[in-house]
């Protein structure tokens, strides 16, 4: 992963991580990476890396257990995943109509081709 | 790692001055850095940079002011000096001295040496060991001083330019040996740099030094959301900024990017969005230059057209 400058690390690496608890890669119950292996591997801040996981913290995705380090929490995947359904219009919906009107094109000619690619 | 006997709790620098001759470098600064943090020291070539790092280290003495590391005064005090180090980006090795006979005596300066470290570190580097420390390439002599600076686990550890002649390798090998010594032996590391995007996401806080003051020290998000880049017609973005202010601007034909202060809003994205302009995050580098600071980056964009 490259950081992209447009928003801060640390709400790209959470995002990251999170995308990888999502995707099943650190399932529930299983460890992330420390705030040292996470700064080592990305050449980052640790103080980034750690605002990073406290993030995930509050959020309730990861849980810290004492002296042992960072775990997913349970049932973390289905609220993600939730959380990404609530965002979809938002993140892909409205910047799709708002291009397809630049466009010329119609919500019509956009559900067309939506249905056009599925069959 | 050794208890050392005094608590750890940083530097404190106030109304500090230091003049060579008539030549006045560092002319009342303030600064405070926490332990257990890295920070990037930037500004242009002559702000002072080696000279407030050489001075905080007792290297040179100063004209004026107080410096305090934890709580003392560092001038020949040995108990405090043996908590810092700093290898000065040209250090005038003595010529006699071969790598193996310096790393040899390291121990002596610092009591948290750490020589299992020292050797996979010159391993890594493939700093020849034989040779004389001052018959050294370039990047040689920073791999060395990088392998005495973090194997000397001193509690404040200043590096001076440390990527000088290294090649994008070995400053990957840096990157990556700092942040797990670091990992496990926190410490306040300083480094200067002139490679300000590369460095800006080892850093924690970004200290701006101009003339010989402290002119913005900033948690490095907190410095790039501190401004932004609108780009659109001239016009347009001219109206969009009427009432900002601008720091710098560059034109492309009847484009213009705008550096402006402040945080973007929401009013400012949808004014932005109805009038074709893009808002784009500043990279730290830009910021700096806008501030009108960093006269190395106007120079370097010269060179290039």
């Amino acid at each position: 992963m490259a950081f992209s400058d447009d928003r801060p690390i640390f709400l790209e690496l959470a995002d990251a991580i999170a995308a990888d608890v999502l995707a099943g890669l650190y399932p529930e119950e299983s460890q992330v990476p420390s705030t040292t292996e996470l700064a080592t591997h990305y050449r980052i801040n640790p103080a980034t890396a750690g605002k990073a996981l406290n993030r995930l913290v509050d959020a309730g995705i990861v849980y810290k257990k004492r002296g042992l380090g960072m775990f997913v929490a349970a049932g973390a995947p289905e609220a993600l995943r939730r959380e990404r359904r609530s965002e979809l219009h938002t993140h892909y919906i409205a910047p799709l109509l708002t291009e397809a009107r630049r466009l010329g094109l119609t919500t019509a000619d956009v559900v067309d081709l939506i249905t056009k690619d599925q069959s | 790692m050794t208890p050392s006997a005094t608590e750890t709790s940083g530097i404190r620098i106030q109304q500090l001055h230091k003049s060579y001759g008539s030549l006045e470098v560092l002319s009342g600064l303030n600064l405070t850095l926490a332990p257990g943090h890295i920070y990037g020291l930037v500004g242009p070539n002559g702000a002072g940079k080696t000279t407030l790092m050489s001075t905080i280290c007792n290297h040179t003495f100063h004209s004026g002011g107080t410096i305090l590391i934890d709580g003392e005064d560092p001038a020949e005090n040995a108990a405090v000096l043996q908590r810092t180090c700093f290898i000065h980006e040209d250090q005038p090795y003595n010529d006699a001295f071969s790598v193996a006979s310096i790393l040899k005596v390291m121990p002596n300066f610092y009591p948290d040496w750490d020589e299992a470290l020292a050797q996979r570190l010159v391993s890594r580097f493939r700093v020849p060991v034989e040779r004389r420390a001052r018959k050294l390439s370039r990047g040689q002599k920073s791999a060395f001083a990088i392998v005495i600076s973090l194997a000397s686990r001193a509690a404040y550890t200043f590096l001076d330019e440390p990527y000088l002649g290294l090649d994008p390798t070995a400053r990957e090998i840096f990157y990556e040996e700092l942040l797990t010594d670091f990992g496990t032996h926190p410490r306040t590391v300083v480094m200067s740099t002139h490679l300000i995007d590369e460095a800006a996401d080892l850093m924690e806080e970004v200290v701006v030094l101009h003339e010989g003051e402290i002119v913005l020290q900033a948690d490095v998000d907190a410095a790039r959301s501190s401004a932004f880049v609108a780009r659109g017609l001239a016009d347009e973005v001219r109206a969009f900024a009427l009432d900002r202010e601008i720091l710098s601007e560059r034109s492309l034909g009847r484009i213009l990017s705008a550096t402006i202060r402040g945080q973007v809003t929401a009013d400012d994205e949808d004014k932005a969005a109805a009038n074709r302009i893009s808002i784009e995050p500043v990279s730290l580098q830009d910021l700096i230059a806008a501030l009108g600071i960093h006269t190395l980056t106007s120079a370097l964009t010269t060179e290039n057209r």
